[in-house]
């Protein structure tokens, strides 16, 4: 009985306060800008007002135009499933869950892309072939990251690996950890979330034929992989599981809150790069994990 | 009834197959499936109960005794074997049916049969001459079957490609087994691991066994081969042929001691055949050439499991190396299963639109939707992606190479490098085949062809179902699979018998199982509530743009172009281009091909060199026969010269 209800709480968590993290970023971005900006819980509304909404649909769709984003957004809740909450730990723990996670993102990215084609728009096209591209170098960036914890914490399961600090190299992958965020949650540099000009940007033109309903899940689905990102961000840099239940809760809600209010300050005081800088990023991303791997490595043995 | 005489009767099944092959397609096809279906019981057989089955005859062919082994490393094989061999012979009979190929419809039956005898026979052949003989067979039933079609000049020009390749890897093999019985004193095969002068032969084998495989700079005739044979053919190719030389490395790894650096360099191998083979395969155009870089790129996947293994059994680490050997393996079987499936749903696109170029097809789902969605399954679980089976084997790869990183050792030089490029592999192959099912089963069709298309009947949809359930039934429940794995796992190393299933395996399966099941829910929620008051339809919004054309699209070579620009080092894509000019142009045309680099970059000017040289020699032949005479002279002179300077 108590599992069960711990679930629905963790289930609860991810499904009701992911679409909070927009909102902050945006109160951010407003704030810095010196505008009143859109209430914080504006992206609920739009989640509401999409899902009493009809829908059109390209004369080309076929039905993988609905299945993708419902696919899509169950692979990024169960990956989120899979990491532990701080204090609340993880339901499901084992083993290589780790892989999992990454490969589970590698789906919702797939039934994405897939959606993207269904209606043969060539911006859709445009954004599909640059999303599955760059997603090559942000996937090489975790995976490092991804090893450099688990050389230090000699495991290969999620709750065993988040649990300490990432210790020296610990800056090197927040900030490697942090431009792969960036990256695959649509925001500057990489992608600008507020243009409508479907040319410039990669995640936002993947979903410019959905309406309605389905349209409510992709922007559902983009707020849990973004809680997603920075809660394993936080986990993995700072102590969460070795701290006491208030202080882990308190340094896991604070972590989350800082990563949101950067995003939102590098929104504000950054441009979009260009497309060719783009993999110039993400390869320095990639760098900066490889060098925390190196020192896990090499610290170790030393 | 026991392994023998199930193999029996499969032999018989296949020898009666031979008979109808001509004259009673029916009768054929019934007893092939007979065949495979019984040489299937017999390799679950011996998969399940762990045991070998062995026998031994008196019979003598080329002078040595007959002698059959099945053990858990050749079952492995065979089973995989059989499901796609029953699985071809069914399409073949709608794919390749009598009416359109009246004379080598049944020639194709014949060389089939033989195949997949020869096939069977290089598995259970426990002899060094009698698996060389097997081994050649087997090559030139290939060869046939890929020339079926042999009116065409592609055709044929593949055909003598894989016919030269596989003959330098057969020269390697010869090389191998005559050194192996002159330091043995007989041909007999099995386990001689404490024999430690036989570990440079490994070399030899690595050679031999590789060209079959496609392993990357020898998989030049690889990519020819599977685009211009009938798909039922590059079925079997792709997902059982070019395994036998997998098959090759898996044997003789475990049989024979290795050179110390052996399980380095086949993990080398391995990497970098999967990563290349990627990149290879998203500069593609046509689609079955593309499926067969994707060849390469998994056997790459796989030999990064078996290297681990080797380098596991250099570090006496069972526990690791176990794990990688069974998803090197695994990966074999699903494979196996994921590949013949594209290609045989290639085959269907290429039977309804008659052209494998992807720029010409577009938007098939909607007249081909089993070939789309059974393809789209197929595309899901070569990507690696769960709850599929690639997602299984890659999975226990990356735990082996995960926990050499944290054993102490040299392992971890290897493993990270290893682990990052896997990462890299299939995020790249996620590319790909989002790539192909976008353009050539969504959007609008981009030609005629493509328009008329027509789903293909029941004996070609029957057997690409009975593939997609494979994937499925390993993805949903690879527990079930562990012990099949273990025991090849125990017969590759007699001392690796007590590794117990990753206890994650179990959670593995039911969090397939709850991921599916939900995602079916969601679809069917989504769907229902976005149907709810019935749906507007209307044209693609193209930014305001009133009148777009299916030309408009995105096509195969803008969509890889990010990718393959990363990887024009090695690619070296050639472009023609016509620029619009002037204020009303007249034409525009860009045409961008990616040639096989090794092939003509490497191997074609040595093969120049080597005819210039070969030029040089042929002046010396010009049919005067007096000069031929004052050749022989000069040799005699020679000779003699020689014997009596240095005679004694």
């Amino acid at each position: 009985m108590i599992s069960i209800l711990e679930f629905l709480a963790r289930l609860a968590v991810w499904l009701v306060l992911a679409p909070l993290l927009p909102g902050i970023i945006n109160k951010v971005k407003a704030w810095v800008a010196g505008r009143r900006g859109p209430p914080v819980l504006q992206l609920y509304y739009d989640l509401a007002r999409l899902w009493r909404k009809g829908v059109v649909l390209s004369t080309l769709a076929s039905p993988g135009f609905i299945a993708g984003p419902a696919v899509a957004w169950v692979a990024v809740l169960a990956a989120a499933l899979l990491l532990p909450l701080g204090p609340l730990g993880t339901s499901l723990s084992f083993r290589g869950d780790v892989i999992l996670l990454v490969y589970l993102l590698a789906l919702a990215r797939f039934c994405t892309a897939w959606a993207a084609l269904e209606t043969g728009s060539a911006f859709e096209g445009m954004g599909a072939a640059r999303e599955v591209s760059y997603a090559v170098l942000a996937e090489a960036a975790v995976i490092t990251a991804v090893l450099t914890l688990s050389l230090q914490t000699r495991s290969v399961s999620l709750s065993a690996m988040l649990a300490p600090s990432a210790g020296t190299g610990a800056v090197l992958l927040a900030v490697g950890l942090f431009t792969v965020l960036l990256a695959e949650n649509c925001r500057v540099p990489f992608d600008d979330p507020n243009t409508h000009l479907e040319l410039t940007m990669i995640h936002a033109v993947l979903v410019l034929d959905h309406s309605g309903p389905p349209l409510a899940a992709i922007l559902h689905g983009a707020a849990m992989k973004l809680l997603l990102f920075s809660v394993l961000l936080v986990q993995a840099v700072l102590p969460v599981g070795e701290l006491p239940l208030v202080a882990a809760a308190g340094a896991l809600i604070g972590g989350v809150l800082v990563v949101t209010v950067a995003v939102g300050l590098v929104e504000s005081f950054l441009a979009r790069y260009a497309f060719r800088r783009v993999p110039l990023l993400l390869t320095t991303a990639f760098l900066l994990c490889v060098f925390a791997l190196l020192i896990a490595w090499k610290g170790g043995a030393a | 009834m026991t392994p023998g005489l199930l193999l029996a009767t499969s032999a018989c099944g296949i020898l009666l197959s031979l008979t109808g092959a001509f004259r009673a397609p029916r009768w054929w096809l019934a007893t092939s499936l007979v065949s495979t279906l019984t040489a299937l019981a017999a390799a679950a057989w011996v998969l399940a109960t762990g045991g070998a089955w062995e026998w031994r005859s008196a019979f003598l062919i080329g002078g040595e005794g007959v002698h059959l082994r099945l053990d858990g490393v050749s079952a492995l094989f065979l089973a995989l074997l059989a499901v796609v061999g029953g699985a071809g012979a069914a399409y073949s009979r709608e794919y390749w049916a009598d009416p359109a190929h009246p004379a080598s419809a049944r020639l194709g039956r014949w060389w089939w049969s033989t195949l997949l005898l020869c096939m069977g026979l290089l598995l259970l052949c426990s002899n060094g001459l009698h698996f060389l003989i097997a081994w050649e067979l087997f090559a030139l039933c290939a060869y046939f079957l890929i020339t079926l079609d042999g009116q065409r000049r592609e055709v044929r020009a593949a055909g003598w490609l894989y016919l030269a390749a596989s003959h330098a890897g057969t020269l390697a093999l010869f090389a191998f087994f005559s050194l192996l019985a002159a330091r043995t004193g007989s041909w007999d095969l099995g386990p001689m691991r404490e024999q430690a002068n036989l570990a440079p032969l490994f070399w030899l084998a690595l050679f031999g066994f590789g060209v079959k495989g496609g392993v990357f700079p020898l998989h030049i005739w690889l990519p020819s081969a599977h685009a211009n044979a009938p798909s039922h053919v590059s079925a079997i190719l792709s997902g059982v042929a070019i395994k036998m030389g997998i098959y090759g490395i898996v044997r003789f790894s475990g049989w024979l001691p290795v050179p110390p650096a052996a399980g380095w360099l086949v993990t080398t191998l391995g990497v970098v055949s999967a990563v290349l083979g990627v990149a290879f395969a998203l500069g593609q155009h046509d689609l079955k050439r593309l499926l067969a870089y994707h060849s390469v790129e998994n056997i790459g996947i796989i030999l990064m499991g078996v290297g681990f293994a080797m380098v596991a059994t250099a570090h006496g680490q069972a526990a690791w190396g176990a794990l990688a050997l069974a998803g090197g393996l695994l990966h074999v079987w699903n494979h196996g299963l994921f590949k013949s499936l594209l290609f045989l749903g290639a085959g269907s696109v290429l039977h309804a639109t008659g052209t494998r170029e992807m720029s010409r097809l577009g938007g098939l789902w909607r007249v081909m939707p089993w070939t789309a969605s059974l393809f789209a399954l197929g595309a899901a679980a070569i990507s690696g992606l769960p709850p599929l089976n690639g997602f299984v084997s890659e999975w226990l790869v990356y735990l082996g190479m995960f926990d050499a990183l944290n054993q102490p050792g040299a392992a971890v030089v290897v493993a990270i490098p290893a682990i990052v490029l896997l990462a890299m592999t299939g995020a790249l192959a996620l590319a790909c085949f989002v790539k192909v099912c976008g353009v050539v089963f969504l959007g609008a069709s981009r030609s005629p062809a493509a328009g008329h298309a027509h789903e293909c009947g029941p004996w070609m949809r029957g057997p690409m179902l009975v593939l997609a359930a494979g994937c499925v039934a390993i993805g949903l429940a690879p527990f079930v699979f562990w012990p099949a794995l273990h025991t090849a796992v125990a017969a590759w190393r007699g001392t690796w018998t007590d590794v117990p299933a990753p206890e994650s395996l179990t959670t593995l399966g039911l969090f397939h199982v709850a991921l599916a099941a939900l995602a079916a829910v969601a679809a069917a929620w989504l769907w229902r509530r976005a149907h709810r008051g019935g749906w507007a339809r209307a044209g693609t919004w193209d930014c305001g743009y009133a009148a777009p054309t299916a030309r408009m699209q995105y096509t195969a070579g803008s969509f890889a172009s990010i990718i393959t620009e990363w990887f024009a080092w090695i690619l070296r894509p050639e472009r023609h281009a016509h620029r619009p000019e002037e204020a009303f142009p007249r034409r525009a045309a860009f045409e961008e091909h990616t040639p096989e680099t090794v092939l003509e970059r490497v191997i074609q000017p040595c093969a120049r060199l080597v005819m210039w040289l070969s030029g040089g020699a042929r002046r010396l032949q010009h049919g005067r026969t007096h000069a031929y005479i004052l050749y022989l002279i000069l040799g005699l002179a020679a000779v003699a010269v020689l014997t009596l300077a240095w005679g004694r």
